[in-house]
């Protein structure tokens, strides 16, 4: 049997695998559920803050969600951070948020030393977590989610004059973008320098909905995909999320160039496949569905049809809540896990 | 020049998103003495009203939309010292945030533009608000209405607490309750006794125009 880091390599490759990974990449789309913060004691938000204690609560939830892989860091403010916005740390239930934008606007914003940055708030956590989890576990691969250069820059900038901007001041938005976009793959870099074998983006403010097709062509489509370039080059593949309604743009997925196209529950990956041949899709079981108590029956028949339409790589569609009873999330696992046993048996 | 064709510069300025075309068009009707009331509503609000359908068929997203709000805007600070004061016609008052918990409010922000431009009197208090910071706002601006928004099924659940607090403060009475953001349904609004819900910006004005026009 392969190892999932070989399994991964290999859907990448385009190889075929016994049964398609199943994953949780981490940042928005984060594994850390209540139940297994209580059952292991190791919670956040400390585990935000120490790269050892990220580790070991990555390391936890692998083990009791059947995840194939790490995920790291548990939400999107990382990179806000360290650029200087102002972030509230949540709570054991609650993710981190953003408090207060560091800038009112793409003018005001001060240009600093990506370096400097790669250096502050809990960027060193993050690395010395990847660091620790490739150690312990080198046959797991280790996924750093980072937050896409739209929804990152409107966590800086104040989003609805950024969100103006991007139309009424093209030449202010597309350096602020830009900027961001250099501290993605220098942070990228400095992780998968550091074990990280695969980076995922999300972009939840980068969705067709909220920028509609031109838009996102002119910023989403250009910036994701230089860091999905920049990324291949230092030699890890990628995956981008888009959340919400991805039909006004979704003909310019492939241009973005990732190895692997993630999206929300709302939209049938297998019609996907089909209008887009050559893309391999991740997702999409619906998030609500993995919260529900008493749902493992329909979960287990909707990841079976998952596995069955051929996507490529399974995971939640827009992540997970932190309320998510953990049966729930096994059942999840299990049913991809367990699907070699059946094609086997069949055939 | 003539009223229709300032008129029709006002539209123009607003679907465009052109600031500086507004604010030529309000400098005109001033010049040419047009009622700045009749500017701003068939002028500058009709465009809104443009937008708001180009919204809603997906020929605009958005960035369009904020744009074409800040030429709205600009119009109407210029026009606004003009407006000739009717007696007895005020217009109505909106409280309106995202709720405790919560700190999406690209929607809100939404509806709150598309209700300026509608002619109400936007207060907004923000993303992230507690249910007393709500009522105390109500209660200080003696609002007609209270808009919630929540995107969050984690967050949701504060609009409960925000109704309980109107209750028990005893000016549940004297405010309408409108809802939305993603997280929200028309079932939840009635589970949770609000007065109205709507899924877009543009719904949000109509309801709003409704909820008003019962009370009074
Ligand atoms: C953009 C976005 C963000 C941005 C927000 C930027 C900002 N300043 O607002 C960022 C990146 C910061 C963000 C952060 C997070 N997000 Co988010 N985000 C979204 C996303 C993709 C789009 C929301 C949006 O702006 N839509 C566009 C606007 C125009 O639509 P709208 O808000 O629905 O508003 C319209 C209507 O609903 C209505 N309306 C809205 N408000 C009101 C109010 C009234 C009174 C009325 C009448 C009508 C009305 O009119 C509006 C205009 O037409 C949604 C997914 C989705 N498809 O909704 C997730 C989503 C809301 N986020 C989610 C989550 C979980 C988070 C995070 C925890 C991180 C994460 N894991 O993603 C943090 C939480 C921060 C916090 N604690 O608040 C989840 C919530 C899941 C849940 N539990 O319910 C969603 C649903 C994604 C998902 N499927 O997982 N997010």
């Amino acid at each position: 049997m392969p190892t999932p880091k070989e399994r991964f390599q290999a859907v990448v490759e385009n190889r075929p695998v016994d049964y398609p990974p199943v994953i949780c990449p981490g940042g928005m789309m984060s594994a850390t559920v209540i139940d297994v913060m209580n059952e292991t004691g190791i919670t956040l938000p400390a585990a935000h803050h120490d790269g050892e204690l990220m580790a070991r609560l990555a390391e936890a939830v692998q083990q009791r969600t059947g995840f194939d892989n790490f995920g790291i860091p548990f939400c999107m403010t990382v990179e806000a951070e360290a650029a200087g916005s102002e972030v509230d740390f949540g709570t054991l239930e609650c993710e981190p948020k953003i408090v207060k934008e560091r800038f009112p606007d793409n003018q005001s914003v001060i240009y600093e030393d990506i370096n400097l940055l790669l250096t502050r708030g809990r960027v060193p956590a993050v690395i010395e977590a990847a660091r620790k989890l490739s150690q312990w576990h080198p046959d797991i691969p280790v996924s750093l989610t980072l937050t896409g250069p739209i929804s990152f820059a409107a966590s800086l900038v104040d989003p609805l004059v950024f969100l103006k901007d991007l139309k009424k001041n093209p030449a202010a938005s597309h350096k602020v973008v830009a900027y961001v976009n250099d501290f993605l793959i220098a942070f990228a870099k400095l992780a998968i320098g550091n074990g990280v074998d695969i980076v995922t983006f999300a972009d939840p403010t980068a969705t067709g909905e909220i920028l509609g097709p031109k838009t996102f062509d002119e910023y989403v489509v250009r910036y994701l995909g230089e860091a999905v370039t920049a990324i291949h080059e230092a030699g890890a593949p990628t995956i981008v999320h888009i959340c919400g309604d991805i039909k006004p743009v979704k003909h310019l997925l492939p241009k973005i160039g990732a190895d692997v196209i993630s999206t929300d529950a709302m939209l049938s990956l297998a019609e996907l496949k089909k209008e887009l041949p050559g893309i391999k899709t991740m997702g999409n079981l619906s998030t609500y569905l993995l919260d529900q108590e008493g749902a493992i029956d329909r979960i287990t028949a909707r990841t079976r049809t998952l596995v069955h339409q051929g996507i490529n790589v399974i995971a939640p569609a827009c992540g997970l809540s932190t309320t998510s009873p953990i049966e729930n999330i096994k059942a999840f696992t299990d049913a991809v896990h367990q699907s070699v046993a059946e094609t086997e048996s069949i055939g | 020049m003539s009223k229709e064709l300032i008129l029709k510069k006002f539209t123009d300025a607003v679907v465009n998103g052109d600031e500086d075309l507004a604010v030529e068009a309000a400098n005109e009707a001033i010049a040419s003495n047009l009622d700045a009331t009749e500017a701003i509503v068939d002028g500058l609000s009709k465009g809104m009203g443009i937008v708001g359908e180009y919204f809603e068929s997906q020929e605009y997203f958005l960035p369009e939309v904020i744009v074409a709000s800040e030429a709205f805007k600009a119009g109407v600070k210029i026009l606004q010292p003009h407006i000739k004061v009717q007696q007895g016609t005020k217009p109505s008052k909106i409280v309106i945030g995202t709720v405790q918990g919560d700190t999406h409010d690209i929607g809100k922000n939404i509806v709150g533009i598309m209700l300026g431009a509608a002619g109400f009197e936007v207060i907004d208090v923000g993303r992230d608000v507690s249910p007393k910071a709500f009522v105390d706002k109500v209660k200080e601006t003696n609002a007609d209405l209270l808009g919630l928004s929540a995107l969050m099924t984690t967050s949701m659940v504060n609009m409960k607490k925000v109704l309980a607090l109107l209750n028990e403060e005893g000016v549940r009475g004297q405010v309408k309750v409108m809802i939305g953001g993603a997280a929200i349904s028309q079932r939840y609004a009635d589970e949770i006794g609000a007065d109205g819900y709507s899924v877009d910006a543009v719904a949000a004005v109509r309801l709003a125009q409704k909820l008003v026009a019962v009370a009074a």
